[in-house]
């Protein structure tokens, strides 16, 4: 439609009073009918989401159905997932670490600090034990 | 050295002495002008965001010998168009600034942020919003019918004065930048200031043309609207209305991206930046350029007064039209609708919702109009977009 416009009148130019009135006619229709496409666009999609609403308020077993089928997708992610391949692991990783006289928390620290020194991954070291040193009185 | 010359030519270029000179008295009106819009944004209020800076930029541009440090005017209004390369070289802060204007580039990014803040819930919960929205357009054109009567305007010019009607900034600014930038400040500054004065313009007419007993109709509550219809309206709006009225792309497309923003709810930082930095940014570099516009030598003519009377004429018959057709709609719905909610339909967000409210609650102390009259408010914003996409179509 304003293809059809462009070419009719100049901005530098009057508008006779008549031209303007047709001018504002059809304009106040082309607002009028944008305006009303999108009202009945915008009932019908809320006749379509109202209808599948009420559709599934209706039929509860339907929205079982979609419920399981969900499930039934989320099941076969998470298997997908597990079949992956799962990362190998660095050897060294495996074995006992003796503690003596060692927290835990302590020893995790110590772990992390020498594999972060030595700039190699946690997972490619192998610690044997860790033993606290008494201070010499 | 003659310390006599010296202070000779210190005084002659002072802007007291510059007063003195032919049209000087021009600028001291201006700078009057100024001060009563400050005491209108800071005492009064009236969208003090926008007035605030549009007067500050009004009183530079009009101190004399100031603004030659600041803004140009002559070099917007050349008619062999701008030299952006002597702009951006020798141009002063609000030149560089006003760039954004001349291109149409801040009323589009103050779209995005007015999508991002904009809920179009209450429009999707009771599509006839949108006739209202509609008919409070009727005021652009009754306005462009006054505008070409009264021959003292061109196609573009007229068109450019009756989008003030639209009550809608960003629309107006946008439309006039690219049909009439000569009249772009009093445009702008009619229009803010109508925004500003809706609580005042539009209650007498409200009452006028209604009476108690539909002041009181109460509205009931429409259906929810779903998450998923609300992400699904900005893209179904854009791909729908910019096919038909191209020329509205820039504005719809940018509001609904603001919109989709807001509703998608993956992009939450980015929806609050529009709201907020974004918004608060642009709104200050409109108001302090569009205001350095209104130098005198340019702003104070019988044009800008003609200008000003059929900015508030169409104020007043887009809020009728809004009016006489919500009177129709609860004729229709047997009173289901208020008609007090047509004159919401002049985009003013959320101020003319708010007004419809205040004056619902006025006669009926429990009828909470707010949200049934913020679906005309935003469908007028549409209605504005795609009344100026249609004036842009016609005068291009």
């Amino acid at each position: 439609m304003d293809l059809i416009l462009a070419s009719v009148l100049n901005k530098d130019e009057n508008v006779a009073p008549l031209d303007a009135l047709y001018l504002a006619l059809i304009g106040i229709a082309v607002v009028f009918v944008v305006l009303i496409v999108l009202m009945l666009v915008i009932w019908l999609m809320g006749k379509i989401f109202d209808s599948s609403a009420k559709l599934r308020e209706k039929h509860p077993e339907l929205n079982q159905k979609l419920q399981n089928a969900k499930a039934k997708i989320m099941f076969w992610k998470k298997e997908q997932a597990q079949a992956e391949p799962a990362q190998e692991v660095a050897n060294g990783t495996c074995g006992e670490l003796k503690l003596i006289n060692v927290e835990e928390r302590d020893a995790a620290m110590i772990m992390a600090i020498v594999a972060d020194n030595l700039g190699t991954p946690l997972n490619e070291l192998r610690f044997i034990s860790i033993k606290k040193v008494e201070d010499e009185k | 050295m003659d310390i006599g010359e010296i202070l000779k030519n210190l005084g002659q270029s002072s802007g007291y002495y510059l007063f003195g000179e032919p049209e000087g008295w021009k600028s001291i009106i201006m700078i009057i002008v100024a001060f009563f819009f400050l005491f209108l944004g800071i005492k009064k209020k009236f969208e003090p965001l926008l007035l605030v800076g549009i007067a500050f930029g009004m009183l530079l541009t009009n101190l004399p010998g100031a603004s030659d440090q600041l803004f140009h005017s002559d070099w917007w209004t050349n008619p062999a168009g701008v030299n952006y390369g002597e702009v951006l070289q020798h141009g002063g802060l609000l030149d560089i600034l006003y760039i954004g204007v001349k291109t149409g580039v801040y009323p589009c990014l103050i779209f995005i942020g007015v999508g991002a803040m904009t809920d179009f819930g209450p429009m999707l919960s009771r599509p006839s919003s949108l006739v209202l929205g509609a008919a409070a357009q009727m005021g652009i054109y009754l306005v462009f019918i006054l505008a070409a009567c009264t021959g003292a305007f061109t196609g573009g010019e007229a068109a450019s004065i009756s989008i003030i009607a639209g009550a809608d900034g960003p629309t107006a600014i946008f439309l006039t930048k690219q049909l009439a930038p000569q009249i772009l400040a009093p445009i702008a500054v009619a229009a803010y200031s109508y925004m500003a004065l809706i609580p005042l313009l539009q209650p007498p007419f409200m009452r006028l043309l209604t009476t108690k007993k539909e002041r009181m109709a109460v509205m009931q509550t429409s259906r929810t609207v779903s998450k998923k219809e609300k992400i699904i309206f900005p893209i179904l709006v854009t791909v729908i209305v910019c096919l038909l009225l191209p020329s509205v792309a820039p504005l719809l497309g940018c509001l609904m991206f603001g919109n989709l923003l807001k509703e998608c709810g993956v992009t939450e930082r980015l929806s609050d930046t529009a709201q907020n930095a974004l918004m608060n940014i642009v709104t200050l570099f409109l108001g302090i350029s569009v205001g350095a516009t209104a130098v005198a030598a340019t702003f104070l003519t019988t044009k800008t007064l003609i200008i000003v009377v059929l900015g508030l004429a169409g104020f007043v018959l887009a809020t009728i039209s809004g009016l006489l057709i919500g009177k129709f709609l609860y004729v229709v719905s047997k009173g289901k609708i208020n008609p007090l909610i047509g004159s919401a339909g002049v985009s003013a967000v959320p101020m003319a919702a708010r007004v419809s409210n205040q004056m619902g609650l006025k006669y009926n102390q429990n009828n909470y109009l707010l949200m049934h009259a913020m679906g005309p408010n935003v469908a007028g914003v549409i209605g504005s977009a795609v009344a100026a996409g249609f004036l842009l179509a016609v005068f291009s």
